[in-house]
């Protein structure tokens, strides 16, 4: 009770929340808090535990064990009420194919007990925002999946709800898809919708997120800004080498020598450096010869290798 | 003790909001039944077939066909009405069955595992508790109209004379598609794949019209079928909208309303149970 004083505008809170299925524990003790008004993202491989944390969110999977409080209240005792101020997006798609794309939105209002007057009038702003007007008679399944996909966020929007929750919203989109919907989500959020995302694409946290935690193995590993992650976890340039016909046979001690710190990849090094080109010489010098090499900038990629010691798409 | 004093009311006012939070709402399953309305309203075509016209091609068929067939001997089976007249409540009852059971299969199993969208209707304001509620009261409606089809048409024909007996016979099909489509909706909530349905639908839906005194008295039978059948809700939906409709006497009619009524209660209480598990991992 005495902690709501400090952060008055979490609208989540979860502490030491956990979550075992048998044997197997898919959320491990975690904390965190997502502030009124904020993108808050989920980052982690497949299997981190990104989606079960969502769903204890969405009070559709009691915990087992430790504090959840969405506005303040607990989803075990409150869910229907917490769920009817939840937008909640799927990873995978669950609209109904014999409606129609406007009858998928005017179904689901009724669910959040709004009139029909008023889902009908919201129904058309939202088909509107995300362009779906002229599809607004048409069957769902001939959509496209960016379509489909808009039209399952608009549906979960139809209650104006104060948090959107979407799970690895854009898998399986194509890049203009996905850069249309990172639009959509902005605009959104400029309108003052809080939201939370799970993703395991890095690119898309740090365009969206405002704050972050990552996720692995079924616990937080770090927290913050995706700047803050980049500037407290990763160097400022990375140099990545590549060595086709593997990376074992290299000595330690060279790899050592080139930056502030590196990871042994399968087939390439990557060196964390203050600067790039400088680096690439050293490790000239030092006598390896790999295949190729670039210089780039650090990314959240580059946090997640370093905490966990294996890239994303491993 | 001031400790547990005061933790105590706490501890009983939460198990109180849990069991709320997993208990069907008075009223908002109603918006299920709107939303299963609304997809009616778009393929009902389809399903005319199936759910209207068919009991009344088989009525026609063995009605008359087997009627001829049957001949003067119907009187010493079915106490002297016609054999149409015999078989046609019993047909209304074996319907409600049929189209019951098909509506708690393949479209439960579709929005539980296929297009998914219960999986996004659990997570509004409703719970797994006000779906099932709302997809069985759905399933009930739809067949009560079915019925109420029917009944117009053996009333409008003269196979049924008595209105109130129409009324009996809807009434009875109401409770037979409640005590057939809560129970499969159980078992469809828990499948994966539609490939149980098949088993189900041959080996025990199809066989039980002609174990349950449709064509023919269940006395006619052996006498382990005879129990075999009656511990079935169709046999009761059978021997009730057969009664009603020939105002015979009926003896333990209320036996015959409990057991349907008890099949509904317990299959929607199970149907709830196995949703809400495959729903909230």
């Amino acid at each position: 009770m005495t902690d709501s004083a400090s952060t008055p505008t979490a609208l989540i809170r979860a502490r030491g929340l956990t979550k075992a299925f048998g044997e197997r524990t898919a959320v491990a003790g975690i904390d965190f808090e997502v502030r009124d008004g904020e993108f808050f993202g989920f980052l982690g491989p497949n299997g981190a535990g990104k989606t079960t944390t969502m769903r204890m969110i969405a009070g559709v999977s009691p915990r087992t064990s430790g504090t959840l409080e969405i506005f303040g209240k607990d989803p075990d005792l409150h869910g229907s009420e917490i769920r009817g101020q939840i937008g909640v997006v799927h990873q995978q798609e669950t609209l109904d194919m014999e409606l129609t794309v406007r009858e998928n939105l005017l179904v689901f209002g009724r669910f959040f007990g709004m009139d029909r007057p008023s889902i009908a009038t919201r129904a058309d702003e939202l088909l509107e925002l995300f362009q779906l007007s002229d599809r607004a008679k048409d069957q769902v399944e001939p959509l496209s999946g960016g379509m489909k996909r808009r039209l399952s966020i608009a549906r979960s929007l139809i209650a104006n709800p104060r948090i959107l929750m979407l799970d690895e919203p854009t898998t399986g989109l194509d890049p203009q898809a996905r850069h249309l919907l990172w639009d959509a989500l902005q605009r959104l959020k400029r309108g003052g919708t809080t939201i939370v995302l799970t993703t395991h694409y890095m690119d898309e946290a740090e365009q969206l997120c405002d704050r972050l935690v990552v996720m692995d193995q079924a616990k937080i590993v770090a927290e913050g800004s995706p700047r803050q992650l980049i500037v407290e976890h990763a160097s400022r340039e990375v140099l990545e080498l590549r060595f086709p016909n593997g990376t074992e046979s290299i000595d330690t001690k060279v790899l050592e020598g080139i930056g502030d710190r590196y990871e042994r990849l399968a087939e390439r090094v990557i060196v964390g450096c203050e600067n790039g080109e400088a680096a690439h010489a050293r490790a000239l010098e030092h006598g390896l010869d790999p295949e190729s090499w670039l210089v780039r900038r650090s990314s959240l990629e580059d946090v997640f290798l370093r905490l966990t010691g294996r890239s994303l798409d491993e | 003790m001031t400790a547990t004093s005061s933790v105590a009311p706490n501890r009983t006012r939460s198990r109180l909001a849990a069991i709320r939070e997993a208990a069907p709402h008075p009223t908002r399953w109603r918006h299920v039944v709107g939303y299963m309305l609304a997809v009616y309203r778009r393929e009902w075509q389809g399903s005319v077939f199936s759910g209207f016209i068919e009991p009344l091609v088989v009525l026609a068929g063995l009605g008359i066909g087997l009627g001829v067939l049957v001949g003067d001997k119907a009187a010493e089976i079915t106490g002297g009405v016609s054999y149409v007249a015999y078989i046609a409540p019993a047909l209304m009852a074996s319907s409600a069955m049929n189209l019951a059971t098909s509506e708690a299969a393949w479209p439960i199993l579709a929005r539980v595992a296929w297009v998914r969208i219960y999986h996004a209707i659990v997570a509004t304001p409703l719970n797994a508790a006000d779906v099932m509620v709302g997809a069985i009261a759905f399933i009930v409606g739809k067949v009560a109209f079915a019925a109420a089809f029917f009944a117009g048409v053996l009333l409008v024909t003269g196979i049924a004379t008595s209105p109130t007996g129409a009324l009996g016979m809807i009434a009875v099909s109401v409770l037979t598609a409640f005590a057939f489509g809560a129970p499969m909706a159980a078992f469809s909530v828990t499948q994966k794949s539609d490939q149980g349905f098949a088993f189900l639908f041959r080996l025990i839906i199809t066989p039980l019209t002609f174990f349950s005194g449709t064509y023919f008295p269940i006395e006619n039978l052996p006498f382990a079928a005879q129990v075999l059948s009656w511990c079935t809700p169709l046999a009761h939906g059978v021997a009730l909208s057969r009664a009603l409709a020939l105002g015979t006497p009926v003896t333990y009619i209320w036996l015959h309303v409990v057991a349907l009524l008890a099949w509904g209660i317990v299959g929607t209480i199970v149907a709830i149970y196995l949703f809400r598990k495959r729903m909230l991992k």
